[in-house]
């Protein structure tokens, strides 16, 4: 905390810099936690300091040093134990705890965003969790609206060799996408073991997929459809190979991450903001509605309905003696 | 013909509330159903369950032997019943009149990634069960048109690895209290795909255009785009929705065969 008003001295003189905020996202076992370690480890390389928050209340030892961990606050077995909920119910409920507290943690990610050029966020290996839950929602949208953001989506490429896998995980990509509404790069992990041009050539041909799909029915037929699908999900999002392990791609990486970044200011920014503003003067204008029909309400009771007089005047006829009952303890206690 | 649904969904999406809702819906129709809990993490039920997998291996135990992580410790647990199935196997055949609720777990990895339900569907549909899967969205999360798609691509995402006929179920549709957010939600249940492609177009970049409009023909084609909305005390919605899961799975369209079959049963016991 001594450091703030340091940096706030800094920020007068300098033109403001804002670093990027990247939430890791991933299924469990696709890596993610590896990425960070891999990220931090170039980014330090480089030279570029990053800073680091851990929100899986769950992960064991993490590879890296987070400077905000979500497990510092939550002790995910005691809200299990106290709780009395399974891992899956305790790791939603930590979560949901530190969402609560997580405008504390965005004042320092705001105040941090000022000397740090990425704010790296690990996401708990439940990606349900985080997807699919009020606490993520929150934390993504208050984080967007803060600094700029991006939504980095690791994918398991060995896994991927499967083509109903692969659409199956392209569809979840998908599904984030519509839900986060934030610049996405696809992150295809551990091509070390497996290169990713087959996820590439994937995306662009539909016959190649056509070709490694089985023979079902149900599939072929999905596939056709789905290849429109992947092939504008292509065009709209950047899509890298990297290696955890060896630390291949993270240059195409950050060159993918500029470009998101460049895609918030210019698309995602003014399309939230635009939002924001249409949801703020719906609720204006529900404020105003609901106002008028009180109004409306209360004038047709006053005047149309002159039975009400008498119901208006016996509470108006109770508060004098009320008010005596007041003025006497009053003159009661003194004494 | 045995019949079984798989109820899935993200954490919190009300699997267990909608077993429970679900069992005293057959309860009153006469139907004789019973749950498989089907989660190793799973910790109480408000119904009663005919069959456990906790009692084969819990995650906990895992964790405990084998110094897994709760994702690791489910994974494992899964993969230990898809190699015991025999163990399932005994359960099941204890049933006569079978109609089979599974509680499934959550966890989107056990769909995509790893190939254990894909492989209990394939030995149930072997042992000649009719599978339809139950596919659970909480309506409060899809307040609007793009998160409804991003509903729609999850469920849907799930589905094409388990190719089985299946019913998108919008719960907790009772805690949605204002009337005007009600009635929009309502609008997508049965929409047109071109009035949430508009919507949705005026509420994204137009870089995205695109692949709204492939998302949408998508959905279309596939007849993927309906949700059957769920509130756990309306009798009337809960009907609706057994009706389609029925439909789904075409519930008792050859009932003509097992009638006899029962009878042929009595005289041997």
């Amino acid at each position: 905390t001594s450091e703030q008003p340091e940096s706030g001295t800094k920020d007068e003189g300098v033109p403001k810099k804002q670093g990027t905020a990247i939430i890791c996202l991933g299924m469990a076992g696709s890596g993610k936690t590896s990425f960070m370690q891999r990220l931090n480890a170039h980014l330090h390389e480089a030279k570029k300091p990053c800073y680091v928050v851990n929100l899986d209340p769950a992960v064991e030892n993490l590879p890296f040093e987070a400077n905000i961990d979500i497990r510092d606050t939550v002790k995910y077995k005691e809200v299990m134990s106290q709780y009395g909920l399974g891992p899956n119910g305790g790791i939603v409920t930590s979560l949901n705890l530190f969402a609560t507290k997580f405008d504390q943690v965005l004042k320092l990610v705001e105040e941090r965003s000022k000397e740090n050029d990425y704010i790296l966020f690990d996401t708990p290996g439940q990606i349900e969790v985080f997807t699919y839950s009020a606490s993520g929602t929150i934390i993504t949208e208050t984080l967007a609206a803060t600094i700029p953001t991006v939504i980095v989506y690791v994918v398991d490429t060995p896994r991927c060799t499967s083509a109903t896998t692969f659409m199956s995980n392209m569809l979840y990509a998908c599904s984030i996408l519509y839900k986060a509404r934030l610049p996405f790069v696809l992150a295809f992990n551990k091509t070390d073991v497996v290169s990713h041009d087959f996820c590439i050539r994937w995306m662009k041909d539909l016959t190649e997929l056509d070709a490694a799909l089985d023979d079902s029915k149900y599939m072929s037929s999905l596939s056709r459809s789905m290849g429109l699908v992947l092939q504008e999900f292509y065009e709209n999002l950047s899509a890298v190979g990297v290696s955890a392990h060896t630390g291949a791609g993270m240059d195409d990486f950050f060159v993918a991450m500029d470009g998101a970044v460049k895609e918030y200011h210019e698309e995602y920014r003014p399309l939230l903001e635009r939002l924001k503003k249409e949801k703020e003067e719906r609720t204006q204008a529900k404020k105003a509605e609901e106002l008028e029909k009180l109004r409306q309400d209360s004038k047709g009771s006053v005047v149309l309905d002159p039975s009400n007089k008498e119901t208006l005047e016996t509470p108006l006829g109770d508060l004098p003696e009320g008010e005596d009952d007041i003025e006497d303890e009053e003159e009661e206690l003194p004494q | 013909m045995r019949y079984c649904q798989f109820v899935m969904g993200p954490a919190g999406s009300g699997k267990s509330t909608y077993c429970t809702s679900m069992v005293q819906h057959y309860e009153t129709i006469k139907r004789s159903v019973h749950v498989f809990n089907m989660d190793p993490a799973a910790e109480h039920f408000n119904y009663p369950i005919s069959w456990d997998i906790r009692d084969v291996i819990t995650v906990s135990d895992v964790a405990e032997a084998l110094n897994f992580g709760p994702n690791g410790g489910l994974i494992y647990c899964m993969e230990y019943l898809v190699a015991n199935l025999d163990v399932l196997d005994e359960a099941l055949g204890s049933f006569e009149d079978d109609y089979i609720i599974f509680d499934c777990p959550g966890q989107i990895e056990l769909y995509t990634h790893i190939p254990v339900m894909k492989r209990l569907i394939d030995h149930l549909t072997g042992m000649d069960y009719r599978v339809a899967g139950v596919y659970l969205l909480d309506s409060q999360f899809l307040d609007d048109p793009a998160k409804f798609f991003s509903g729609m691509l999850s469920a849907l995402s799930t589905m094409i690895t388990l190719e089985v006929p299946s019913v998108n179920v919008l719960t907790k549709m009772d805690l949605i209290g204002d009337e005007r957010r009600r009635t929009e939600i309502e609008s997508f249940l049965d929409p047109d795909p071109r009035y949430i492609l508009e919507i949705l177009d005026e509420r994204s970049s137009a870089k995205q255009h695109g692949l709204n409009a492939a998302i949408a023909s998508l959905l279309e084609d596939f007849n993927l785009v309906r949700f059957v909305p769920m509130s756990k005390d309306d009798e009337d919605m809960i009907s609706v929705v057994q009706q389609q899961v029925d439909n789904c799975m075409q519930y008792g369209e050859d009932e003509d065969v097992q009638i006899p079959k029962d009878l042929d049963d009595v005289p041997e016991e």
